[in-house]
């Protein structure tokens, strides 16, 4: 009772050079929990890792008959015309600076395009970040996804939504690449449209029977990228929520042994103050 | 008919170039038509070499065989033929998706769904095509585009189902 109230005392004081007993093993208790919490975060993490790369590298193979397409068929972008910017990242935080990183290559690109541009964020993270430099820019908005491996079905609905934007000549579709279990680099897809796609120059390449195919392989290939960069979005931040956890965990190791030096200390400096005080009590009795 | 023709011519003039210049065929790895077969979630052929391919388009079915030349085509709901190397045959209905015929000899499909027939339930099927039915009765646009296309996918389904 007495040293609770001391502590109080010392805290509206605020001149405090002597942390108390009780106060140090409160502390130590908490660093010791919030281990706890991240390092499940980072075994959650850790497992979810497995899952997500093997959607993302069945999600590369199925965009690579689109990706060799545009490449053999080499779409060029019509000059001047506004192109749409859709940022991939996902609603949760705590996974190191893979939202600011996206969010800092979509301010860079709508530099790059001076402005021109209108901007679909698929994620609450990217889009507060970039309703604070590109509001008026922002025409629509994606959450709840991202929780998971992306499927088809999510895709398609989200891609529809685009659609009803309207016509966009050129669509670049932003992303954290995953390049290795450590390290992630924000990269693009483009998608051209129908149009860009019947005026490639390598198209004559390929035999195209139907009237409409170019249409259906511009808005198939919409899908396809969008899938492709929330998989390589989802892995990459899975891994970097593992490495961030793996920090945080490491940090409160840190912290909770020079802590428990402490309390130990402390504790025998008490120990020995008391015995100071019963003894020089004793001995006056004498 | 026609497309089968220019096949044939297609297949007997690389046979004619491959006679004269043996040496430079050889050279360039082989002629086997490679197939990357993929669904967004998962990959079922990755660059295998097979025979020919059979392909449910919008256009009509159509085989194909090494050497094709580039096309791109829509898929429509339909039965996915694969003979491999040794004649066998691997059957997946598909839902949709598109096939590229690339330069250099690659197919690549990309659909949504594939299942094997033998994974089908006929009497599931025949159960949707039912609700499906009643949706395209629906007096709203929507439902009743939605219905259309799943009647389109289950009807092409039920003569794969047993």
């Amino acid at each position: 009772m007495f040293r609770l109230g001391a502590t109080q005392v010392a805290r509206t004081t605020g001149a405090r050079n002597y942390a108390t007993l009780r106060e140090i093993e409160m502390r130590l208790k908490s660093i010791k929990n919030i281990e706890k919490i991240t390092n499940t975060m980072k075994i959650v993490a850790s497992t979810r890792l497995n899952k997500a790369q093997r959607a993302m590298a069945s999600s590369r193979v199925f965009n690579k008959s689109d990706s060799e397409f545009y490449a053999n068929a080499e779409p060029e972008t019509p000059e001047q015309s506004k192109t749409l910017l859709v940022v991939v990242s996902s609603d949760k935080g705590l996974c190191g600076s893979i939202h600011s990183q996206i969010s800092k290559s979509a301010r860079r690109r709508a530099a790059e395009l001076n402005g021109e541009v209108d901007i679909v964020t698929i994620g609450d993270k990217v889009k507060t970040q970039l309703l604070r430099t590109h509001g008026d820019k922002l025409k629509l908005s994606f959450n709840g996804v991202g929780k998971e491996a992306p499927n088809f079905t999510e895709v398609s609905l989200i891609a529809d939504e685009i659609a009803t934007l309207g016509k966009y000549d050129n669509i670049e579709v932003l992303y954290n690449k995953f390049l290795s279990g450590v390290s992630f680099e924000p990269s693009k897809f483009s998608v051209f449209a129908a149009e860009a796609i019947e005026k490639a120059p390598g198209l004559s390449k390929y035999e195209l029977e139907s009237e409409n195919t170019s249409e259906t392989l511009a808005e198939f290939s919409l899908a396809n990228s969008i899938l492709a960069a929330m998989a390589e979005g989802y892995a990459s931040e899975v891994s970097a929520r593992r490495n961030a956890m793996d920090n945080a965990s490491k940090n409160a190791g840190e912290m909770i042994n020079s802590f428990t030096i402490l309390y130990n200390r402390t504790r025998q400096a008490v120990i020995t103050n008391e015995l100071v005080d019963i003894i020089t009590g004793a001995s006056s009795l004498d | 008919m026609f497309r089968q023709a220019v096949r044939q011519v297609a297949k007997q003039s690389s046979s004619v170039v491959r006679r004269s210049y043996a040496t430079e065929s050889s050279s360039t790895a082989s002629d086997a038509l490679k197939l990357s077969l993929a669904l967004p979630h998962q990959t079922l052929y990755s660059e295998a070499e097979v025979q020919q391919v059979n392909l449910p388009s919008v256009n009509g079915d159509l085989g194909i065989l090494a050497n094709h030349i580039p096309i791109v085509e829509q898929l429509r709901p339909g039965l996915l033929e694969i003979i491999s190397k040794g004649g066998e045959t691997d059957q997946y209905f598909v839902s949709g998706g598109i096939a590229t015929v690339q330069p250099g000899n690659k197919l690549t499909i990309s659909a949504i769904e594939a299942f094997k027939p033998d994974q089908f339930d006929a009497q599931a099927v025949k159960n949707l095509i039912a609700d499906a039915q009643k949706r395209a009765a629906s007096s709203d646009e929507v439902v009743v585009a939605e219905a259309n296309i799943e009647l389109e996918v289950l009807e092409a389904l039920q003569g794969v189902a047993k």
